[in-house]
């Protein structure tokens, strides 16, 4: 229930105007950073619904697929260039923002991750890394600019941000293959 | 419902909302840029061109609506010190002018160039850039607003987004405007495409000269 507690209090520190209007300044930023600090807001806030609704994530999210789904659903959406400038632009669509991030992202996320069979788990994370790839492909091959709220450099800067991202996804892959994670597990 | 059929419940449940979602948040899976949304908008709604003042290359001074004189005006938007993006602009413009019939010259249509950094492309300054693009001056005019508020208004009606850098540049987006005789915006055309855009124009004026 603690970290519950935290998450909540990350949420409000989040959404607070100066905070959101400094983090959306900077594309990355409100990219790379604040977009997944709400899902791991909501990541801990899951730990509240959890204990609170048992029964309801047991019902509908068994197996974990429709909870990751609606994750990668929620996520990709706010990949689109239009759904930024939206968010900057028009006030619905930045509370729908943060709730959706966190309660049907992040609050899914934790649900489902360890329903997960380890199959599922790896198309997912195979998935991400692909993500990060096309998309640092894309933002600094791209040469107009796609966000009418930040300009082209910002748009290089998020590219090789999201090729950093995909590095530490290959190498960390490359981690969890090649090492016995039996070693790890406590049972 | 058992267990299997309720996971499948839910999940198609999520597929449609995400349907949904990115149906709503792309207009219909058409824009997926907010650029291409304003461009998609505007071709929809043609908006009419406000009356901004405007000072020319050889210190004139007009009205939009003097200036057209019920003529088809095809615009462009720049602004001088630019390094990157404008001088192929102007020069894909000079292209598009070129494939025009001098004829049509008379009453039928006129270019212009509008400058959006008015506190440095003065009647000067924009008389000595129009030669690096053979505009005459006067069939093909450049010109600024001074009217701060004018211009963001002409800007905001057209959809043209500026952001000034931190270097004393423009960031902004560039396309052909094309301009009915009674003064709505008629179409946005890729500045890239340069005999797409001659065809365009010409198709309305030819129509225009049969008529």
């Amino acid at each position: 229930m603690k970290q519950a507690m935290y998450g909540l209090i990350l949420f409000i520190f989040l959404i607070l105007p100066p905070v959101a209007t400094f983090l959306e300044s900077i594309m990355i930023i409100h990219m790379h950073m604040q977009m997944p600090l709400l899902v791991f807001s909501g990541f801990l806030i899951a730990r509240f619904f959890q204990i609170r609704f048992p029964q309801f994530f047991k019902n509908w999210n068994d197996n974990g697929i429709p909870g990751m789904l609606l994750f990668l659903i929620i996520w990709l959406y706010w990949m689109i260039p239009k759904a930024m400038d939206d968010a900057l632009t028009l006030q619905f669509v930045e509370i729908f923002k943060f709730f959706s991030l966190t309660f049907l992202a992040g609050v899914p996320l934790r649900d489902s991750w360890g329903k997960l069979g380890s199959k599922a788990k790896s198309i997912v994370y195979v998935f991400f890394t692909l993500k990060f790839i096309i998309m640092g492909y894309l933002y600094i091959g791209i040469e107009s600019q796609i966000c009418n709220n930040y300009l082209i450099i910002e748009q290089r800067t998020l590219g090789w941000g999201s090729l950093a991202f995909a590095a530490c996804f290959i190498l960390y892959g490359f981690y969890w293959v090649f090492t016995d994670q039996s070693e790890f597990k406590t049972t | 419902m058992d267990k299997n059929n309720r996971t499948k419940f839910t999940i198609i449940l999520v597929i449609l909302f995400g349907v949904g979602l990115f149906y709503f948040g792309t207009d219909g899976f058409r824009v997926y840029t907010a650029e291409s949304a304003r461009m998609y908008e505007l071709q929809q709604n043609k908006p009419s061109i406000p009356n901004v003042i405007l000072q020319d290359s050889q210190e004139r001074t007009y009205t939009f609506d003097q200036f057209a004189d019920k003529k088809y005006v095809f615009i462009t938007f720049m602004y001088t010190n630019c390094g990157t993006v404008c001088p192929q602009l102007e020069l894909n413009m000079r292209d598009v002018y070129k494939q025009i019939p001098q004829k049509y010259f008379d009453k039928d249509i006129a270019f212009l160039s509008i400058s959006f950094d008015p506190s440095r492309d003065n009647p000067e300054v924009l008389s000595k850039y129009r030669t690096y693009f053979e505009s005459d001056g006067d069939t093909w005019r450049m010109a600024r607003v001074n009217d701060p508020d004018e211009l963001d208004n002409l800007l905001e009606t057209l959809g043209v987004i500026v952001i000034p850098d931190d270097y004393g540049n423009f960031q902004h987006n560039s396309a052909f405007y094309f301009i009915s005789k009674n003064g709505n915006l008629l179409e946005i055309m890729d500045f890239t495409k340069i005999d797409e855009a001659a065809t365009t124009v010409l198709t309305y004026l030819d129509k225009e000269a049969r008529d």
